[in-house]
């Protein structure tokens, strides 16, 4: 085996800002492409990972992947206004250029997935690692069963990426793919209600052939994993993907170390998914 | 292994020798207390024997703070800037402190290197030195206080001078290239360093293996321990600044004036700061002091899987320069105990 060169560890590209797509009042979706061709070719990312966005003179940003691993050259971000790096994110133009490296952490593993039902279950801002997902699903369909995403936020108008997925409806009904939308608490909102395991009994999957990818706050892990246990899911095949304070993206800085004295993670690098039996032998990790 | 003997009257020579090869670092007693790993010009300075210095040896791998590239903000261009790899000597390494320096190893020359600290280790030169334990140590207990890689030369005392180890290549040269210094080893020179090692063992006090520390930490996650001493703590850091496996660092972006460059840097962070899980929006995964205490010492008796031991070496340092007298090593011992707390 090689040796793994050193210069590539913190390696950043340049890329340009081609289109900016406002999604709700606090999120927004960025469109970049790789400035160097060469890197345009070979860069490459599976769902789930993360690239580190650096705004030279603001600071650096983690965030995941949310477009389709099957379009080189290009990615989306989808970019919640948060924090001080974030408000200077928001407010780049068409045309603008950022550094990103990447991508890093382990991805979902997709040959877990594959000649199975898939199962999304998104809150939040988890829509936007699951949305890679997802378009990876539809972009090789013919690798997953049946198909269900079910995405969740607590007003309709907080619902990431709830036009395109309406959208979808055609589509949908063509290729098996059941499309879920609810606000958990809206009063004004004409959609479905109430939280994402209340929806589990309109999936289109098979729970004993079904593969799941969950994304959104702790306190939804632990009611989903109870009810979707009781309905025959397979632990083996419930995967999250957690969200820390992944600095360098390396496994070195160690702002996303998670767990205690027998299981020391760094999220970043041994995640940032986790399997079911990850989370129930990892105290804190939701 | 090949051993060698440096006699007493060869140690200086010897010294001499390695300055010659690049920038010679080793323990200098600083103040009436204290010593510290210093640049060495007269070789007459450096202390043999030694408790412990107050900064470890990863501050030459890892510098307090580091310049990793600048940047043109106009072109969206950066200038990264590797550490030269001028080599650099560190004499009297104690062996808690070698495996300490490949526990960093295993984390920063792994399969994602980092290339300011692997660059300054390919180029550094480690020569151990055998020490004594005073009442702060429980490298024993850690597996830590014997090391059997991770130094060039190791140099164990005799009455009259040092057995030496021989641990590498470079190691082996530098004996090749100073014959005049070393020679062969005597039966009473092997019996002198069974009686060293016999009478260091002893002299520890505490006694035994804390392989299984990790699990009765974990089982015990609530002890009242916890409460009680993170109250006394001052949330200084000092016990992470001294650790020699200590890594988390915090990376800023310094623009020029007028916006138009500036550099980016890293430098050392504690998990004992409250910034140290703080996130955009507020949110703070580690907000009280007892959450930060909790976590370093889980993540000081986590397991390095390149050494077989826990991250925390057992030095001793994190007690030792403790302003709040906080005694780590008890605190664990009372765990292990399950006692009750006070």
């Amino acid at each position: 085996m090689s040796k793994p060169d050193p210069m590539k560890t913190y390696a950043t590209h340049k890329c340009r800002l081609l289109r900016v797509y406002g999604l709700t009042e606090h999120e927004k979706l960025f469109l970049f492409r790789f400035d160097d061709s060469e890197i345009a070719q070979s860069w490459r990312f599976m769902p789930g990972q993360f690239v580190e966005l650096s705004l030279l003179g603001h600071g650096e940003v983690p965030i995941s992947i949310c477009s389709s691993a099957r379009r080189m050259g290009f990615f989306e971000l989808c970019i919640r206004k948060a924090g001080r790096v974030t408000s200077e994110i928001h407010k780049l133009k068409p045309g603008d250029l950022v550094r990103i490296r990447g991508p890093y952490g382990n991805g979902f593993p997709m040959d877990r997935f594959y000649d199975r039902d898939l199962l999304l279950v998104a809150a939040g801002l988890g829509m936007a690692p699951l949305r890679s997902v997802f378009l990876y699903a539809l972009d090789n369909r013919w690798l997953f069963g049946n198909i269900t995403i079910i995405n969740s936020s607590k007003l309709g108008k907080e619902l990431l990426f709830a036009k395109e997925l309406k959208a979808m409806r055609d589509i949908a009904t063509a290729e098996n793919i059941e499309i879920i939308q609810t606000a958990t608490r809206d009063p004004d909102w004409g959609g479905l209600t109430g939280r994402a395991p209340m929806h589990l009994d309109k999936v289109n999957v098979d729970p004993t052939k079904c593969t799941a990818a969950l994304c959104g706050p702790p306190r939804m892990y632990k009611s989903m994993f109870e009810q979707m246990i009781a309905l025959g899911y397979d632990p083996r095949y419930i995967f999250v993907n957690l969200e820390r304070r992944m600095k360098c993206g390396v496994g070195k800085c160690g702002h996303c170390n998670i767990g205690t004295a027998t299981s020391w993670k760094y999220v970043c690098k041994d995640g940032p998914v986790f399997d079911y039996y990850d989370i129930i032998s990892i105290p804190g990790l939701i | 292994m090949r051993y060698v003997k440096l006699p007493k009257e060869k140690v200086y020579e010897f010294l001499e020798q390695l300055k010659s090869m690049g920038t010679l670092y080793g323990p200098k007693k600083i103040s009436e207390k204290f010593y510290d790993f210093r640049e060495i010009g007269d070789v007459k300075e450096v202390e043999f024997e030694y408790n412990r210095t107050i900064t470890p040896p990863r501050k030459f791998f890892f510098p307090e703070r580091e310049t990793v590239f600048t940047f043109d903000t106009v072109n969206v261009e950066i200038h990264e800037t590797l550490p030269t790899g001028d080599p650099i000597i560190i004499f009297g390494v104690h062996a808690c402190d070698i495996v300490g320096l490949r526990i960093m190893d295993s984390r920063f020359i792994d399969d994602q290197p980092d290339p300011y600290y692997q660059t300054r280790r390919e180029n550094g030169i480690i020569i151990g030195l055998s020490c004594l334990p005073d009442e702060y140590c429980f490298c024993s207990v850690r597996r830590t206080d014997f090391v059997d890689a991770g130094f060039d030369l190791f140099l164990h005392l005799l009455p009259d001078g040092y057995l030496v180890r021989v641990g590498t290549v470079t190691g082996h040269k530098l004996i090749e290239n100073s014959p005049e210094y070393f020679e062969e080893i005597s039966s009473e020179d092997k019996d002198n360093f069974a009686k060293f090692e016999a009478k260091r063992r002893s002299m520890f006090t505490v006694q035994g293996n804390w392989d299984d520390m990790r699990y009765r930490l974990e089982l015990h996650l609530d002890h009242p321990m916890y409460m009680r001493e993170s109250d006394k703590c001052l949330g200084c850091g000092n016990c992470t600044l001294t650790c020699p496996t200590c890594r988390c660092y915090e990376v800023k972006d310094l623009p020029t004036l007028d916006g138009a460059g500036g550099e980016r840097v890293r430098f050392w962070d504690s998990c004992q700061f409250r910034s140290h899980g703080l996130v955009a929006g507020g949110h703070n995964f580690r907000p009280t002091k007892k959450d930060r205490f909790l976590n370093r010492y889980q993540c000081k008796n986590a397991y390095c899987e390149t050494t077989t031991t826990a991250y925390c070496v057992g030095c001793g340092r994190c007690t030792y320069f403790c302003p709040a007298d906080i005694q780590f090593k008890e605190n664990l011992l009372e765990v292990y105990g399950f006692g009750g707390g006070a």
